[in-house]
């Protein structure tokens, strides 16, 4: 990016639109800077970190018009108009998503640099199965690594996130943010 | 272990309980060994946790028309705690505790958290000894401005030696108010904190350091590596069932038991999640994370060509504890966070030789070191591998 680099080429930047946890911004930024790097730097949003930088570890998992993808290997000219979902977008007013709440109470985070792109990835799957089986829930967390905990709480986690939504539908364990009617 | 069975016609399971340590026994550094040994117990306790003579007696049965063998293997080991030999001695490791303005009693160590559950396992040591809640205590941050250098976090050393250090600065504190500001045989949070604040009118901050102190009697001869080399063992017997493939090659952890005597658990939860990481990572150890060196650099250090176990790889993972706490360890604690990586590897090869009658002695066995060590150990008619 050194050609970027300097406040003569920074005019030539252009102007990429997006919503972030439903909070239109817009940014002027070198087009094939990483995602990541934008809602890490430009954005401020640290909760979503680099492991691997190659799409291989799941540690950047961001939700891109609803898919789950790796921050790290999407420039963001590819982001222009979408909606996307950081970790930062999943606690409401407060008051932490059941998945954060269950990865607290049971040991579900170690070092926490896999956590924020495991929530993700967990919480994609609950968007698009409000039941999971065990054998779907570690198929929707293959693609994302961790090295301290072994898995096994991280499976129980979202195994009691799904249990507490089946216990009331207070709960229910929508992504959908409320933050766009501001 | 199970060559040595195989060669002098003992069961594994047998050989083992023959030659266990014990109370009274001597290991390879000739340390007596003072405190319980319980590995018997562990033993059984693994072989009923895993079924593991049913399942052995159903794989012998299954395994001859299937492609896919599958075996039960165990290993039984320890792990001392702490430094080696003299080193908690040359560490001399200070740490304790202080009392802020505010009303916060903070921990001072350097030892620092990166998941493993130092601050949550010090803080409980510290609000328990003073019999105080949880959230009176805090950490201080582990900058060597704030805090008293209290040696590495590494050696599985700190919920033992750390804490035990923090639970005797936390008595002698409270000897100090009672001796100096009146603080009661029981008191609420709120008395000790006044206590506290007398105590600084009078006699300034209100710090408590301690020293490490060795447990009595132990003695490290660092010229001939001889005598007590750890304060306490960890002990554990860890069994494995695995799923060889012999048409792929591939051999997949099915199932994991692991029974451990870790002295006192102070947090089951962190305690569990620290035992099945480190068995996760043995399965890597022992199936996958092959280092390939390449004019001294690793050449695949890439996670495209480095594999480690994801979220499909790793298998159910049973986590028994039987607590006997140590005496010389906070509140009762021995080390437990390199424990579980000893174990996997040979619980699985071991497994891998009783599915398939093929004893390897290297690891990580990835398909093509499976593929050549069955080519090349040319089995028994009984054991041939299809």
């Amino acid at each position: 990016m050194s050609t970027n680099a300097g406040a003569t080429s920074n005019k030539r930047w252009p102007t990429i639109r997006f919503n972030v946890n439903g909070e239109a911004r817009r940014v002027k930024v070198p087009p094939m800077k990483r995602l990541l790097d934008v809602l890490r730097e430009d954005l401020h949003l640290t909760g979503t970190k680099e492991g691997c930088g190659e799409g291989e570890c799941g540690s950047c998992s961001v939700r891109l018009n609803g898919e789950l993808v790796n921050s790290c290997l999407i420039p963001v000219m590819q982001a222009e108009g979408a909606d996307i979902q950081t970790v930062e977008g999943l606690a409401l007013d407060g008051k932490l998503h059941p998945l954060q709440e269950a990865f607290l109470c049971h040991g579900g985070a170690q070092c926490g640099i896999c956590t924020p792109g495991m929530l993700m990835a967990a919480a994609q799957l609950l968007e698009l199965n409000q039941h999971p089986a065990m054998p779907e829930i570690r198929e929707a967390l293959a693609g994302n690594l961790c090295r301290c905990t072994g898995f096994i709480r991280i499976f129980e986690s979202v195994a009691a996130a799904v249990d507490a939504q089946s216990a009331g539908p207070a709960t229910k364990l929508t992504t959908e943010q409320t933050h766009d009617a501001r | 272990m199970d060559e040595i069975a195989a060669a002098i016609g003992i069961d594994p399971v047998e050989l083992r309980h023959r030659n266990f340590l014990h109370v009274g026994d001597t290991n390879a550094t000739e340390q007596l060994m003072r405190e319980p040994v319980i590995l018997d117990q562990l033993l059984d306790r693994a072989l009923k946790e895993s079924d593991y003579h049913a399942r052995r007696a159903q794989f012998a049965r299954e395994n001859p028309a299937s492609a896919v063998k599958r075996g039960m293997g165990i290993a039984a080991f320890y792990h001392g705690s702490g430094f080696t030999g003299s080193g908690e001695v040359y560490l001399n490791s200070l740490a304790g505790i202080d009392v802020t303005r505010a009303g916060k009693v903070r921990v001072l160590v350097s030892n620092t958290e990166f998941g493993q559950g130092t601050n949550t396992i010090l803080t409980q040591i510290a609000a328990e000894a003073l019999g105080i809640g949880y959230a009176d205590v805090a950490m201080a941050a582990p900058d060597t401005d704030v805090v008293p250098n209290s040696g590495p976090t590494v050696a599985s050393r700190t919920s033992m030696v750390i804490g035990r250090i923090i639970e005797r600065a936390c008595s002698q504190l409270l000897a100090l108010l009672r001796e100096h500001a009146g603080l009661g045989a029981t008191f609420t949070p709120d008395e000790f904190f006044a206590a506290c604040e007398r105590y600084r009118a009078v006699r300034g901050e209100v710090v408590s350091l301690c020293r490490y102190e060795a447990p009595p009697g132990i003695f490290w001869d660092d010229q001939r590596y001889h005598g007590e080399a750890y304060g306490a063992y960890a002990w554990a017997v860890y069994v494995a069932q695995i799923a060889v493939d012999t048409v792929t090659y591939s051999a997949e952890v099915e199932n994991f038991w692991a029974v451990q005597e870790v002295g006192r658990v102070i947090h089951p939860v962190l305690a569990a999640g620290q035992i099945e990481g480190g068995i996760a990572q043995g399965v890597g150890f022992a199936l996958y994370e092959k280092v390939v060196w390449q004019d001294g650099r690793m050449a695949n250090n890439q996670m495209t060509n480095y594999i480690m176990p994801t979220a499909e790889d790793v298998p159910p993972i049973h986590v028994v504890f039987e607590e006997i706490p140590f005496q010389f360890g906070g509140f009762g604690a021995k080390g437990l966070g390199e424990l579980p990586h000893d174990g996997p590897a040979p619980a699985i090869l071991n497994a891998i030789r009783d599915a398939t009658g093929v004893a390897f002695n290297s690891i990580p066995l990835l398909p093509e070191d499976l593929y050549a060590g069955f080519a090349a150990a040319q089995p028994a008619e009984e054991t041939v591998v299809r």
